[in-house]
Order: C-alpha cells, then structure tokens, then sequence
C-alpha cells in the first residue's frame, strides 16, 4: 500500500516537474472601447495577469479594474465607485481551455494561430461561458503571444450605464488583449 | 521497517494532500495591483449645499458652480416662495494646478462681493482604513465692492471692505452611501459695517460646521449642513437638500437659512431662528477637464 503511494507521489512529481508548458505574465495590455454617437473613448491597463498551461490545457486571466484608466480622472472614478463598482468587484477574470489543443503542433504555433478558448468571463460579479477566439504565436524566445479581441455586454453582467445627461455609453464595449507570457 | 512506515504514512499523506491541493489550485491567485486604494467620490462635488468639501479636483480640472438663493419662503405664494424675489447668485471658477491644491475665483452679487481662494488636500482616506479621514483646508480672502454711491457720507475705504475665511475640512465615507465632515471655520472682518449685506456685525465669527450627504438611490442623495456660530451656538445657518449626480453637472437643489453665498459672508449671515429664514436655493457643478488627456 506504502509503495503504492509512495510510486504514485514520485510519478506526479515527475510530471509535474518535466512536462510543464506554463505561460504566465503580470503586464498584458488591455484596451476597451466605448463607441458611442458623441462620445467614444477608451480605456487603459498594462497590469493583465495570466497563465497559459498547454499540458494541463488551462487558460486563466485576471485583471485589477482599478488599474484602468480612461484618461479623465473623474470619469475613471465614477467607473469604479459607480459602474464597475470595483470595491466589490475589483477584478475582470476568465478561465477556461483552449477547444482541441491536442491538435494543435508547436510548429503550428510558431507561425501563429487562431485558437478558441472556453471557459467563464467574469465581471462585476456575474460569470458567462464565452468562446472567445485569438490569435497564439510563439516567438523565437520561447514566450507566448496573445493577440485577442471580443464583445462584452454591459446588461450581461448588470452593470448600470449613466442614465441621466453627462456620459454616453454604448451597451457594447469591446475589450483587446495583447500580451506577452513568459515561458516559466 | 513496516513500524517505520506505520509513523510517517500521517506524514505521507499530507504531502501527497499538499501537491493535489495545489494541482487543483493551478489558477493564478487574485491580487490587487493597487493595495491602498485611495477612497474617491465622498461627496458629489467640491461644493455641498453652501460650504466647500473635501473633495479633490484633479490636476488640470477646471470646476464651474453657479449658486442661486431666492427670497424667504415665507413670502407665501403671492412671491412664490421667494422665486420673485430674484436669485442671489455666486458665480466660481476653481481650478487645480495639482491633485492636491487649487485656486478659486468667485463673484457674489450680495455687496457685490469678489473672493480669491485657495484649497490643500493634505489627506486622503484610504479604503484599507489605514488612514481613516481625508483633510483638506481653505482660505479666502473677499472684498466688497458696492460702490455705495447712494450714501450721503464716504463710502468705506478698499481695507475695510476686506474679509477673510479659512476652515479646515476633515471628512469621512463611512460607507458607500454616508460621508460626513466636519469644518472648524473662522471669518474676520476689517469693518462689518451696518450698511453690509450682512445679519451679525461682529467683526470675528469662529464656526463650527458639519455636512451630511445620504446617497438614497442610484445618483440622488440626501445632504444636510448646519453652520454653528462658536461665540453665541443657538445661532446657525441650516440648510437641507438633494444631490442629482448626472455623470456630467452636478444639481444640488437646497433649502437654506442664509441668503449670503460666499464664506466669510454666510459665517456672518448666522441666525437664532434659521428655520424661519429659509429659502429655496440651488447651485450647479461642472467639472471640465483642461488640458491633454492623458492615457
């Protein structure tokens, strides 16, 4: 029995410790864009965090809302207090895995390819099952770039847009990550 | 050997526990990149109802108020209420070289009063409560400048038309609907002369002031404010309203005591009986942001 455990300890160790493909960054750029008729604008976060595990087929990715910027003050702190309200919710996060990585080749990532993850997006405290489609490249140094973009809907996740005059904001806001993951 | 075994296989277990444990735990843990997030939005605008908050503009920010008071509501509605009357109005420009100070100009149209000011922010609230209370000052200076030409005698000289006010600002958001402050305030007047625009004469008027805001829904709030007159208390200033945050301008829509607008004026526009000086009033905030937009 001892044996057993003891075999089955070391075999996990040895996983763990000779196939591991973990990706992980703590800078990944985010941009999101508000469009609407009279007043579009963005907002700003170079402070996305993420792994990429290509054995354990793991993709998860958080983001402090609080780090993002919109370029107007104000308006960033009513996007905290009022709209995101990020003292509850202080984070934007998805985890999920990449649909058929086990066809995917290391050449093939080489050249970049189109991937789809699914998995949770969630936001102001309300989780959905998106399949969100980006592109994965590996570089020459052996890191992992994500290049992606998607829709989110403000009424998915309950939060409440300015209803009376002052800012205009589209129910639809498309979100743009670009990142660099370290091979670890 | 077996009794060997026997003692560790406690010992064993918790090992293997621990790696199945952080198997399953292979998500990255959530951290907060900004730990001692400053606490923002205490109150709706620099202004609440007569008296200045603590609230910050940030650097670049240029904040417009007007502020409006009418006649006594007493008038009946024969006035209106005092609408009739006609609006005693303040007109301010406040803008901000830096987070942390800025510079007023204001017009009041009771003596025809201009006022130069400044404002510090010294301390922000922290939401991790490592630091409990946000401090900010203000100081004033305000003259008069009613020609006085229908007076028989000399019209007073440039110094004593002078006024000054200062109070310190010491503000806390105790929850996400509740702020309070509380502003230990102090007016002097070279020559509080009779024919001001003011109720008392005194030349010094130390104050005691506190201000209430109560988000009730969504962007409206309750707010509340009491100026209390240190060298004679059952004399004050009270004022009550609403707060319309509209993601652009700012509405406070109030019932005060006092018809003056401008500080050192209000702190000598105290009364003994506020409640049957009241008066509809309401001011407008715009903050603009001056300047590049930065990313």
């Amino acid at each position: 029995m001892m044996r057993t455990v003891l075999l089955f300890l070391f075999t996990f160790t040895c996983c763990i410790s000779s196939y591991s493909q973990e990706y992980k960054c703590e800078d990944g750029k985010v941009k999101f864009i508000s469009k609407a008729p009279l007043n579009s604008f963005d907002g700003n976060s170079a402070y996305l965090h993420g792994l990429i595990d290509l054995d354990k087929n793991l993709i998860d990715f958080y983001i402090d809302l609080n780090t993002l910027k919109t370029g107007i003050a104000l308006r960033d702190s009513h996007m905290r207090e009022d709209y995101l309200e990020t003292e509850e919710y202080p984070y934007a996060e998805f985890t999920g895995e990449i649909k058929n990585l086990n066809r995917v080749s290391a050449s093939e990532l080489k050249e970049g390819l189109t991937v789809t993850a699914i998995g949770e997006f969630k936001i102001h405290g309300i989780s959905k099952k998106r399949s969100i489609t980006g592109e994965l490249k590996l570089n020459a140094n052996g890191n992992l770039i994500l290049n992606t973009e998607f829709p989110v809907l403000l009424k998915d996740h309950n939060i409440e847009k300015p209803s009376l005059l002052g800012y205009q904001i589209a129910d639809k806001q498309t979100v743009k990550i670009n990142a660099t993951l370290i091979r670890q | 050997m077996q009794h060997l075994f026997g003692n560790n296989y406690s010992t064993i277990l918790t090992v293997l526990l621990l790696f199945l444990v952080s198997i399953s735990h292979a998500q990255l843990k959530r951290e907060r990149v900004v730990q001692d997030q400053e606490v923002e939005l205490t109150f709706d605008a620099p202004r609440l109802i007569n008296l200045y908050t603590t609230e910050p503009l940030n650097k670049n920010d240029l904040h417009w108020s007007i502020m409006h008071t009418f006649g006594e509501l007493n008038n009946g509605i024969q006035n209106l209420w005092g609408i009739d009357n006609g609006a005693n109005i303040r007109l301010s420009f406040e803008y901000a070289p830096s987070n942390k100070f800025s510079i007023t100009a204001a017009r009041s149209s009771l003596d025809k009063v201009y006022d130069l000011g400044i404002r510090n922010h010294y301390l922000i609230q922290k939401k991790d409560n490592s630091m409990p209370v946000s401090v900010s000052s203000m100081f004033s200076v305000a003259v008069n400048t009613n020609n006085y030409k229908f007076l028989d005698n000399e019209a007073p000289a440039f110094n004593e038309r002078l006024s000054f006010v200062g109070q310190l600002m010491i503000s806390r958001k105790f929850t996400k609907k509740l702020s309070m402050q509380l502003s230990p305030m102090y007016a002097y007047f070279v020559d509080n002369r009779a024919i001001y625009l003011t109720k008392s004469k005194d030349q010094h008027h130390p104050a005691l002031a506190y201000s209430i805001k109560y988000t009730a829904f969504g962007k409206y709030s309750f707010t509340a404010q009491s100026i209390i007159d240190l060298d004679s208390p059952e004399n004050s200033n009270v004022g009550f309203g609403i707060d319309i945050e509209t993601g652009g301008h700012v509405f406070q829509l109030y019932v005060v005591s006092a018809a003056n607008l401008n500080d050192s004026y209000l702190l000598a526009d105290e009364v003994d009986r506020p409640f049957q000086s009241l008066r509809f009033g309401f001011n407008v905030n715009r903050i603009f942001t001056l300047g590049k937009s930065k990313k």
